[in-house]
């Protein structure tokens, strides 16, 4: 944030300075045709024509009559020329420059760039009219009649600007540039594939490369035949931008109908692209407008499902579009992208946490069934009745006792083995279910048999699934005529996965008045797992059937 | 001696079952064994016994309800339990004893010897009274009792209210549970020492205790001197 606030009031200055040379100038007069005499200050060029007309690749003159009203000649006065073609340039009739070189008879001309510099020499910088002249051709885009401007600058200045300009430039296109990478490897290194991320690295590196673009101006001399290209990629970028942004924010806030949005948008952008086909930074400006306005529109639609963060976003967008009123729009648009970044990062940083609150309620759910697992056993109901159980035994019949004894002991075992994990395997989960039936048996004196089909030992469950089920099938049947209870557990492939049933076949209990069926602490218990392990990829189905008791349980691949 | 066991495991049932007709032996008339709490209200209504032993958990249901029914019965309730953690909330219902799993004999008969004896505990731990009402079950905080009236096989409850409403349980019974703070002023009146004004003799030894409303309620001969220290 500070260093946005450093850099919002240096674009202001920036934005805000008056040209430092005070002069007025006329438009640019055009003549084809070739003669030394036209450098000349005191030419009478009132015939000219004010566009430079079909030139092919003949040469043509251009002069301009700048009025310096004062100027302390002990400066260095520079002059920016901003015109397409190969020319020389003269100011007073003295050559002070060339920009490329225009063609010849006999060689081809040497385009020069759109913007060029010079040093108007000490000795004719003085205050008073002047007359710069331009001996040039413009052999590529011939068609294409653009303008002709001079200006004066401080020479000092048209140094040292670009560097300034440049400075913060690369520090935000520094920062993009970082953000797009580090996202990029979230994203390709997360196991969820999180869309929102990819989009928000891609718009940094759009804002990344439209900087570059944009500012490569005052690196590199773009021969003026390349020109427009620089001005279309600049167009396509922001156009990208301009979708994406308002996409991301949907994704973000969790709006319904994604698809519906971005389709729209890439209508009314395309819209915008064609219809203001060749005015490029006035193509920008509206595309920039139309992201904004999508963008409002979102976030006002956020606030209303009272999204988290929602409101800072409206308070970024708000605070850019003051920026965009207040400031050139080269470095509005700038701003403006800005603040929505730092809004989409400050929004990233909520649903990292959101993500990690997450993953630590996965962490303390997995401690909790840990510890569940093991309460099973050490609950009062289940070891003080097996203990009375078992003193009985031991009492009545001591040899039975010691077989109790052992059954109990190596159900501990399992259990203690089984804690630590999230998924076993099938088999030490019935040998687990086979043990705690024998201590049941003990205690209840009901036979349990245990029955199987389908299940391979080696595929992986959460561990005390099937036990749960048996202890929930125990608790509320009761027991055929012949003092028997029977469980069948089979697997066999469905659709989606594999389905898991685990039938009791015996009378239910009468529900007890109050009691509500499917809610107990062991059906949350197999759920709790099912989630641990599967996320939302599993199904529970518990119900009464002809035979008695069915859970089943699908997991999907 | 009509008892009603509700015990839901089969094997603790056995081992209750063996040790009750060990100690009762001939004295009992009936035992009757029943593993979930829908077959139990039907047995207490059914068999009209004079204890019930109750586990209070059966088949995962919390036997609360179970308990407050039982507590406002007529008979005594002996709680066996694995949850220790329950023993207070089972005195303040008022049982007679709470026997913790795992138990042996010596242990059940100690509860069962106090059917016998009509000493109170010194901290019975009894807060509430049940009582049937409308089919209902209401607790009643003993601190708003003024005195208990033995009305019979039952007792009316006299409350600070004014109001009056009837326990199924007999004052002999009622005194086994209730702390030491009350007192069995008469064969037919228990009262709050805390409710106790003033004793009036009246001519021919006929002794009345003064209540705070200023009602006055008969003491027995022979509980006059015990009643007159606690008073003093």
């Amino acid at each position: 944030m500070y260093r946005l606030s450093v850099f919002l009031c240096l674009l202001l200055t920036l934005g805000s300075c008056q040209p430092d040379v005070e002069f007025e100038s006329s438009g640019a007069v055009f003549r084809t045709g070739d003669n030394p005499q036209w450098a000349a200050p005191g030419y009478d060029d009132a015939g000219w024509r004010t566009e430079r007309g079909t030139t092919g690749s003949q040469v043509f003159w251009v002069r301009h009559h700048v009025l310096l009203p004062h100027w302390d000649s002990t400066a260095a006065l520079g002059l920016v020329v901003r015109s397409f073609g190969g020319f020389d340039v003269y100011w007073d009739g003295t050559r002070i420059g060339r920009n490329g070189q225009p063609a010849t008879a006999t060689r081809a001309e040497v385009p020069g760039t759109e913007t060029s510099y010079y040093l108007v020499p000490a000795a004719l910088a003085k205050p008073g009219p002047h007359v710069v002249a331009l001996r040039a051709t413009q052999v590529y885009q011939a068609a294409e009649q653009r303008f002709s401007d001079v200006k004066l600058h401080s020479y000092p200045r048209l140094l040292r600007d670009p560097l300034l300009i440049m400075a913060f430039v690369n520090l935000m296109a520094g920062a993009l540039l970082l953000a797009a990478i580090y996202y990029l490897f979230l994203f390709s290194s997360s196991r969820q594939k999180d869309y929102g991320t990819l989009i928000f690295s891609t718009i940094c590196l759009l804002c990344f490369a439209l900087l570059m673009v944009e500012y490569v101006k005052f690196y590199v001399d773009i021969p003026y035949p390349r020109f427009y290209t620089r001005l279309t990629i600049i167009g396509l970028l922001t156009f990208a931008i301009a979708l994406l942004v308002p996409l991301y924010f949907t994704i973000q806030f969790g709006l319904p109908r994604k698809g519906l949005v971005a389709g729209g948008l890439l209508v009314v952008l395309s819209g915008i692209y064609g219809l203001n086909y060749p005015h490029y930074d006035q193509t920008a400006i509206y595309l920039s407008q139309a992201m904004w306005l999508a963008s409002l529109l979102v976030v006002v639609l956020a606030i209303r499902q009272r999204a988290k963060g929602s409101r800072l976003v409206l308070a970024g967008l708000l605070a850019s579009a003051v920026t965009h009123y207040f400031l050139y729009f080269d470095y509005s648009l700038y701003i403006t992208f800005t603040v929505i970044l730092l809004c989409m990062l400050y929004l990233h940083a909520l649903r990292v946490r959101v993500v990690e609150n997450e993953r630590q309620a996965a962490q303390q759910l997995s401690s909790r069934l840990k510890l569940e697992l093991l309460k099973k056993h050490i609950q009062p109901h289940f070891i003080k009745n097996t203990l009375t159980s078992m003193l009985d035994w031991v009492e009545e019949s001591p040899k039975q006792g010691a077989v109790f004894i052992q059954a109990l002991a190596r159900e501990f075992d399992l259990l203690n083995d089984m804690a630590e994990a999230t998924l076993i395997p099938i088999g030490q989960e019935l040998e687990l279910c086979q043990h705690h039936l024998q201590v049941m048996q003990f205690r209840k004196e009901v036979r349990y048999e245990l029955e199987q089909s389908g299940l391979n030992p080696e595929e992986l469950i959460p561990p005390a699934i099937f036990h749960t089920i048996l202890e929930n099938g125990i608790t509320h049947s009761i027991p055929a005529a012949d003092g028997s209870i029977r469980f069948r557990i089979s697997a066999e492939p469905c659709a989606t996965g594999r389905t898991y049933a685990l039938l009791t076949r015996a009378r239910n209990r009468p529900a007890e008045p109050g009691a509500k069926v499917g809610n107990g602490t062991g059906l949350q218990y197999i759920k709790a797992r099912l989630t641990e392990s599967y996320g939302t990829g599993w199904r529970l189905h518990s119900g009464a059937v002809p035979e008695g008791w069915l859970t089943s349980i699908t997991i999907s691949h | 001696m009509r008892i009603v066991l509700v015990e839901d495991e089969a094997r603790i049932a056995r081992r209750l079952e063996r040790m009750t007709r060990e100690y009762f032996g001939n004295q009992l008339q009936q035992l009757v064994v029943c593993d979930s709490v829908t077959e139990a209200l039907q047995a207490l209504d059914a068999t009209a016994p004079d204890l019930v032993l109750l586990d209070l958990n059966l088949n995962g249901q919390d036997g609360f309800s179970l308990l407050a029914n039982a507590a406002a019965g007529a008979f005594h309730t002996i709680i066996i339990s694995a949850y220790t953690d329950k023993a207070i909330t089972a005195f303040a219902y008022g049982v007679l004893d709470f026997v913790p799993k795992p138990f042996g004999e010596e242990r059940l008969f100690q509860a069962f010897a106090r059917l016998a004896t009509a000493e109170k505990k010194p901290d019975g731990g009894l807060r509430f009274l049940a009582v049937k009402k409308h089919g209902d079950i209401v607790l009643l905080d003993i601190q708003e009792l003024r005195y208990i009236k033995g009305a019979g096989i039952y007792s009316e409850l006299h409350l600070q209210n004014g109001k009056k409403e009837l326990h199924d349980k007999s004052l002999e019974k009622l005194v086994q549970l209730l702390p030491a703070s009350f007192e069995r002023i008469h064969k037919s009146y228990i009262v709050p020492i805390a409710q106790a004004e003033r004793i009036l003799v009246q001519e021919g030894s006929r002794y009345h205790l003064q209540l705070k409303n200023g009602e006055l309620l008969p003491i027995g001969r022979s509980r006059y001197k015990e009643l007159k220290a606690k008073l003093i």
